[in-house]
């Protein structure tokens, strides 16, 4: 068994960012990553990271985008300390040594983006997340934190309701350990990939939502899942908003530009949840190519898109195997960002004692029912290094409490259950049934009957987990099993997002009940709690906090 | 056929004007006999041999277009037939192609010595000429005593195939043109895997043990393949490969005995050249043995 | 397209089969289909014992580099068809100069340490505010910065190859990516250490490094960079910078690598007889003999005033650049 202050799972921007906070206040903490820390899914993030910089913009312009954006569910206590904080953060990324793109002047350049009334998205070329978690991962041999990378949490232990550590499987060995700590950090990232199409990485599982929600915490918002409106079909490759914003077209079969029918003042330029939903439309009404849209670049010429778009022909030729220049592209909507995840307060305190989280799989909650591109990557630095200072100051103030003897013995029965089973269901056929249960019936048009037609069903495919058997028999680099253990996890979000959605009689944000299909703030400014009581989950409430911004109508 | 005059501004480069000579010399035979003629270019320097670059990159630049102006007043595209050279050239070229600022600024020292580069020259190696300006089928036409005793071992080396972007004529992961040329002189290329590695030339001195290491690796590589020698269109390869096969032999404590060819003298040997006008007797590995 | 897929499996803990060997698997792949979408494809339907890494399928985490038919690429972002239209196979093996752990899997130990030891983060000088970073500033760094670490490059990497100390070029890019930057208070003292046995000298511009990179990263170019900043600051203590000194000089005087050939034919005569410890002491001493017998190019004059002017320029860049950080 090994002994630190802090165990943090989670190698990506948030839990690197939390790491060296904790390092700098003397503490011993470590990481926990199931992919070495450069691998992490915060490396992908291309458009940037918004601060209010310049004397023409101010934190409170930011918080108000972020409040409206959010579709009035955003706690605004949460939002304005985001955005207060931002620029402190932005500089302090540039003093570890990241550098952001630069006007003529030398000052850090700032580009528009959806939903921001003010340009102050700063980046790096396109490639704001690589940089940033590349200058994290500097900072964190720079403070030589100890790193366990490929080591799999299994376990968050919890004993008498105050976490102890975790249990942890070494990939290369297939061995599990005890890692014994005052205190546990969960910064695991999203979940895309409980959807079939989704922008996230393969690794992209939600692991720290499930292992938080076993440890006793309580998730939040979790029907709120953002879908991007144009990526790739088979691989769910993001093609960023500029293919449109440089004036690029959506066609249906019959090549009509159908944004003309759904918005037809800025046709293709609308919000992101307006034109995932005329996709979809389009698609189930039979208008679509093979299960897309098509995304045409064509009549920019070759040009135009070499000078503006070069990273997404490649990625369109790499990926797709179709050249822009020469066919459209065919797209679809997929699952991009999960609003909701793990409740937290502001320095990222759960509510078990001790145990922390930070990131995308945390919900604070400032992006609220749909988040503005930008602030994603604000959260993972603003709310990592929050919680780095609250989980170093939870350690600094409690002892180091006994590790359960049994919790190894428990966690490896769990694994042997999976590993010995002779005979039984595909863990992989499972986990693409389970994709596509979401993708139908918790994807972009919400109804009770869907809703609840998929919630059987993922039951269903719950029971059959319980009999999932593997081929590899190895411990020794064994993805199956690892498979398996997402897929429990998975399978626990998947409920958690269905039954927060059946419940939310409105349509809000990202959320979208073809039954209920306007907002209502009479009955619903309220963030949705779901928690674990003997093994069976259960909802509750918590008002939304509003201090400046009363809700208004969500007109861009 | 329209029988177009091949012509190029002729670039050796400094290693075949002294160390090996007969790669130089040889060459020039061989041209004569197949109608290429090549001009000297009296005012050229060194390119740099990839250490200018590492000393300063804008000398490195300026220098290289003092030698392309030569050939724009020439009025002829450079051949060359040092892989190094080629690619020292070829990647100042493409720099100084692709960036007009980069041109200017080049420009700019090149006129305090009055001179100017307008970005018009394209920089060959005989390898290249042959397999392409030339032709595969001319080329064999020519071939009076077929090489079919040669089981050679292709040695591409680095320079004449990487950076591709810069190089551009063959393929490096599969390449196909020294092949190709050995199959038209009528012997047989044998295939292995070290054939677009290094041969350590750029360390021989700084490195000496990962050099010599690098040589025999190479060579054994191809023996083991059944080679009966090695053929390089480079003369550092050749340096590495012939001169000093033997320290590479001790360095590995095992005999290897491979006679390496300049690709010029294999051509010259299938037109009928002697052995003698080849000056095949620079070699520190003997050919002879092989020969017919 | 049906294709076989020939992959290099490897279970050093299989009793039955501790040593690699290739196994070959069909696979339906569509138009645009990557390599990686297929090794999932063979995984989930075919074999589910097949291990390798990935995580964000679109070229920018750094986990997925294997060796496709010979050469070092990231399964991401490789289409299987033209792949194996050109090479007419589909061969798939682990990166070369890394020991496999298990079939696709290679150890990465010996990247990070690598990484490690150029200590791979800023250090601005003490006490002093950072300067303005001007677009230029940003560009001299930008593609060292491009780098995902996916270990291509030290897999091609010719030098690593035979002498698995070489520090190797991605590290060297990293290295590059800091000491170019223009807040950094350290850098001579890290060329320095740059410039220390199997450091940054030992590179055989074998140019696959640049090659292969799917980042358009261009190590070689970080190392040249690297090695012309030393040089510039006076570091020049080591065989490398002497190599390059010789150059400079004998292309400076004769147009032509002259003396500098010569001492190299000497050396490399003595070399071949075994006597190379002796040459280099001889070199040493300056006793070598250095018969200028080779030609002096025509107008040479042209060179020495192309040499003045470049120098020229280069001092002035060096002073502005100092007092630029002087002004912080
Ligand atoms: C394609 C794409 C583009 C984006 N673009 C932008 C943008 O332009 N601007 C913006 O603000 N946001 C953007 N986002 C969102 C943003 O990138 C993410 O929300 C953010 O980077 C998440 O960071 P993180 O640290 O929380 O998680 P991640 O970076 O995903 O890190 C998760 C870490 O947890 C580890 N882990 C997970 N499970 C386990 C386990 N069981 N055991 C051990 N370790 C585990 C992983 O190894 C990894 O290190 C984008 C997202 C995507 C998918
Ligand atoms: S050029 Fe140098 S660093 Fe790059 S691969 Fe070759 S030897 Fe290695
Ligand atoms: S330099 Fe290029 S090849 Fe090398 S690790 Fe970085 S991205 Fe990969
Ligand atoms: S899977 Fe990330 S680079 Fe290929």
């Amino acid at each position: 068994m090994v002994i630190h202050d802090i165990v943090i799972i989670g190698g990506g921007l948030a839990g690197m960012r939390a790491a060296i906070e904790a390092s700098r206040a003397g503490l011993d903490a470590a990481i926990v990553s199931k992919i070495y820390p450069v691998r992490s899914h915060s490396v992908a993030a291309q458009g940037g990271i918004n601060a209010a910089l310049k004397d023409t913009d101010s934190w409170e312009n930011h918080a108000f985008d972020t409040v409206k954006g959010s579709d009035y569910l955003g706690d605004q206590d949460a939002i304005e300390l985001l955005c207060k904080e931002a620029p402190f953060d932005i500089m302090e990324l540039e003093k570890m040594g990241a550098i952001f793109s630069r006007d003529p002047e030398g000052r850090i350049a700032q580009r528009p983006f959806g939903g921001a009334g003010y340009p102050r998205t700063c980046y790096l070329a396109d490639r704001t997340g690589h940089a940033l978690l590349h200058v994290m991962y500097e900072q964190l041999v720079k403070h030589e934190v100890v790193l366990y990378d490929e080591w799999h949490v299994v376990k968050v232990v919890v004993e008498d309701g105050t976490a102890r550590g975790v249990i942890a499987l070494e990939l290369s060995t297939g061995k599990l350990h005890r890692l014994h700590s005052k205190a546990v950090l969960i910064a695991t990232g999203g979940y895309g990939r409980v959807f079939r199409t989704t922008t996230n990485a393969l690794s992209s599982t939600g692991d720290g939502m499930g292992l938080a929600l076993d440890a006793g915490a309580e998730l939040m918002d979790m029907e709120f899942v953002q879908f991007h409106p144009t990526v790739l079909k088979r691989t769910g490759i993001l093609m960023t908003e500029g293919c449109r914003g440089e004036g690029g077209y959506l066609l249906n079969s019959k090549g009509e530009r159908f944004m003309s029918r759904y918005a037809p003042k800025v046709q293709e330029l609308a919000s992101r949840d307006v034109v995932s939903r005329a996709e979809q439309t389009e698609i189930e009404e039979g208008r679509g190519v093979d299960g897309c849209v098509l995304l045409d670049l064509r009549h920019l010429g070759a040009d135009k898109i070499n000078r503006k778009l070069p990273q997404i022909r490649s990625l369109a030729i790499n990926f797709a195997g179709v050249d822009p220049v020469e066919k459209p592209i065919p797209v679809k909507p997929g699952a991009h960002y999960s609003m909701g995840g793990i409740r937290t307060d502001f320095d990222g305190a759960t509510t078990v004692p001790g145990l922390y989280a930070a990131g995308e799989c945390a919900c604070v909650s400032v992006h609220g029912a749909n988040r503005l591109g930008g602030n994603s990557l604000l959260e993972a630095i603003v709310f990592g290094r929050r919680a780095g200072i609250g989980v170093s100051n939870f350690s600094e103030s409690n002892g180091l409490l006994p590790f359960p003897a049994t919790a190894l013995k428990e966690a490896a029965f769990e694994v042997a259950d999976i590993t010995k089973r002779d005979s039984g269901e595909s863990p992989a056929a499972l986990r693409e049934e389970m994709a596509g249960v979401m993708e139908a019936h918790s994807g972009i048009f919400r109804d009770r009957t869907r809703l609840t037609d998929g919630l059987r069903k993922l039951r269903d495919i719950r029971e059959r987990f319980k009999g999932v058997a593997l081929t590899d028999r190895g411990d020794y680099y064994n993805n199956e099993l690892l498979q398996v253990i997402e897929l429990a996890q998975m399978l626990k979000i998947s409920e958690a997002i269905l039954l927060g959605a059946v419940e939310r009689e409105e349509s809000r944000g990202s959320h979208f009940r073809t039954d209920f299909p306007l907002r209502n703030d009479k009955d619903w400014m309220k963030h949705t709690l779901v928690s674990l009581k003997d093994g069976e989950m259960k909802l509750g409430y918590k008002a939304v906090t509003v201090t400046k911004f009363q809700p208004q109508e969500r007109k861009y | 056929m329209v029988e177009v005059e091949l012509r190029y501004a002729y670039y050796p480069g400094c290693a075949s004007q002294e160390m090996t000579k007969e790669a130089n010399e040889t060459t020039r035979l061989v041209c004569q006999r197949l109608g290429i003629a090549l001009h000297d270019m009296p005012k050229a320097n060194c390119c740099g041999a990839g250490l200018l670059t590492d000393y300063d990159y804008q000398l490195y630049l300026a220098l290289n277009a003092r030698i392309f102006a030569e050939a724009e007043a020439m009025e002829m595209d450079i051949m060359t037939i040092c892989s190094t050279c080629l690619m020292v050239m070829s990647t100042a070229n493409r720099d100084l192609k692709a960036d007009p600022k980069l041109l200017e600024k080049t420009n700019e020292i090149l006129s305090t010595a009055g001179l100017r580069y307008n970005g018009t020259i394209n920089v060959k190696q005989l390898l290249w000429v042959l397999a392409g300006d030339y032709g595969l089928d001319n080329l064999k036409k020519k071939v009076v005593k077929p090489l079919n005793w040669i089981k050679a071992a292709p040695f591409y080396g680095c320079h004449s195939l990487r950076p591709s972007d810069a190089l551009g004529f063959d393929d490096p992961e599969k390449p196909w043109s020294l092949d190709a040329v050995i199959a038209a002189l009528g012997g047989e290329a044998v295939q292995y895997k070290g054939k677009t590695k290094c041969c350590g030339f750029q360390v021989d001195l700084v490195a000496p043990e990962t050099a010599e290491k690098m040589t025999a690796v190479r060579l054994l590589d191809g023996k083991e393949k059944g080679a009966n020698a090695f053929v390089t269109p480079c003369p550092f390869c050749h340096i590495n490969l012939d001169n000093y096969q033997g320290l590479a032999e001790k360095r590995v404590s095992q005999k290897i005995s491979m006679p390496v060819f300049h690709l010029s003298q294999l051509v010259g040997l299938a037109l009928g050249l002697t052995a003698e006008e080849m000056g095949l007797s620079r070699h520190l590995v003997s050919p002879e043995k092989i020969l017919k | 397209m049906k294709i076989k897929f020939k992959i290099r499996r490897y279970n050093p803990v299989d009793t039955e089969a501790s040593e690699p060997y290739i196994q070959a698997y069909m696979c339906e792949v569509p138009e645009g289909m990557t390599v990686l979408e297929a090794l999932l494809k063979i995984a989930d339907e075919q074999d589910p014992t097949l291990s390798f890494r990935k995580s964000c399928r679109s070229a920018i985490c750094g986990s997925c580099a294997v060796s496709i038919n010979g050469f070092s690429k990231l399964a991401c972002n490789t289409q299987v068809i033209p792949e194996f239209k050109k090479a007419g196979e589909m061969l798939i093996e682990p990166l070369a100069n890394h020991t496999p752990l298990k079939d696709l899997i290679v150890d990465f130990v010996p990247f990070w340490r690598k990484m490690e030891k150029v200590s791979p983060y800023l250090t601005p000088a003490e006490g002093e505010s950072a300067p303005a970073v001007t677009p230029e500033d940003e560009e001299r760094v930008d593609r060292s910065q491009r780098c995902i670490m996916c270990g291509c490059c030290n897999a091609e990497c010719n030098s690593l190859a035979i002498d698995e100390n070489f520090i190797a070029p991605a590290a060297l890019a990293k290295a590059w990516r800091i000491v170019g930057d223009v807040r950094e208070g350290n850098a001579r003292r890290r060329l320095h250490r740059l410039s220390e046995e199997h450091g940054m000298w030992d590179c055989v511009r074998c140019v696959h490094c640049t090659q292969y990179c799917p980042k358009d990263v261009a190590p070689l170019k970080a190392i040249e960079e690297l090695r012309s900043s030393a040089m510039k600051e006076g570091i020049t203590d080591n065989p490398g910078a002497k190599h390059v000194e010789a150059m400079r000089d004998s292309v400076e005087r004769f147009g032509r690598l002259d003396e500098a050939a010569m001492t190299f034919k000497t050396l490399g005569f003595l070399r071949s007889l075994g006597m190379i410890p002796f040459g280099l002491r001889m070199e040493k001493h300056g006793k070598l003999p250095r018969p200028h017998i080779f030609a002096q190019i025509e107008e040479l004059d042209e060179v020495k005033k192309i040499y003045e002017e470049s120098e020229r320029r280069a001092k002035e860049e060096k002073r502005e650049l100092a007092s630029r950080k002087k002004g912080w």
